[in-house]
């Protein structure tokens, strides 16, 4: 689509710059930007230095309700739903900055980040389209994603009711370096 | 004597966190609301204090901060040293970012 005006566009290419800047896939930039294709790469490779990957986005909402992700699903989202409920931001930038707090959040409990920001926008479209949704702890009362079709009247959260397995996954550097 | 000092620290905090606050509103507002957790109105009215302002409100003899959460979950969590410690960082983060009162 043909922009009209140039501010509209650089504020197109800065909306862009800030989602490649955190490592977003080519999808999520043609879904919220208004930009080309070919304008689009260009900005990645030179933003990246690399073309971006190929191949289709994880689609499934199964990742989200696994134990370790979805805690990282769940504080996003805590984060994104503060930000949406308390500024006038549209939903890119309410991604954006509320990845950024996110990404803080991990540095400081020394987790590793393992929501990708397509991942978050994923989560949000996910939500946004009824496929998963927030349920309370029973027990310490915060919000965690659940599918759509779970039961929730007695739920508890897989902090509150850690599984005994939980959190035993070898240490992801030494898994690549194998 | 002794309240004196207590008093000098109390403006002394008062006055630190007035001015990071504003700091951290003017840098971005959106922000600023998730870290203070502060209303809208309440960060516009710290926004457009003047610096004679903000000097005199944090003369006062009342913090002008207070403990966010009333949650005894999120102090027991804070103050972990479970062997998931990182995990109950986790957990008491999703409990803070949904405790701020305009997520209500």
């Amino acid at each position: 689509m043909r922009l009209s005006s140039v501010i509209d566009d650089a504020a197109e290419v800065r909306r862009a710059t800030s989602l490649i800047e955190l490592g977003a896939r080519l999808q999520v930039l043609e879904s919220e930007t208004r930009m080309s294709r070919e304008r689009l790469l260009k900005l990645y490779k030179e933003i990246q230095g690399k073309s971006p990957p190929k191949g289709m986005l994880p689609f499934s909402t199964d990742w989200f309700v696994t134990w370790m992700p979805n805690i990282h699903a769940s504080l996003f989202m805590a984060i994104y739903q503060t930000l949406i409920k308390s500024s006038a931001l549209d939903d890119v930038e309410a991604i954006v900055k509320a990845y950024r707090l996110y990404l803080e959040q991990c540095r400081g409990n020394e987790l590793l980040a393992e929501l990708s920001v397509t991942r978050a926008w994923r989560l949000v479209r996910f939500v946004d389209a009824g496929m998963l949704k927030l349920a309370s702890c029973t027990k310490c009362s915060g919000r965690f994603i659940v599918r759509d079709h779970d039961l929730t009247r007695h739920y508890v959260c897989g902090l509150c009711h850690m599984p005994s397995r939980a959190g035993h996954t070898k240490d992801p550097a030494k898994r690549l370096a194998h | 004597m002794k309240t004196e000092q207590l008093l000098d620290e109390i403006r002394d905090a008062n006055l630190s966190y007035l001015v990071l606050a504003q700091h951290l509103i003017r840098e971005d507002k959106a922000e600023a609301l998730y870290r203070l957790g502060i209303s809208e109105e309440v960060a516009d009215v710290l926004e457009g204090l003047s610096t004679g302002q903000i000097v005199k409100i944090a003369a006062a003899n009342l913090l002008m901060c207070r403990f966010r959460f009333d949650d005894a979950i999120v102090w027991n969590l804070l103050r972990s040293h479970a062997r998931e410690r990182g995990v109950a960082g986790a957990h008491a983060a999703i409990l803070m970012a949904q405790a701020l009162p305009q997520a209500a």
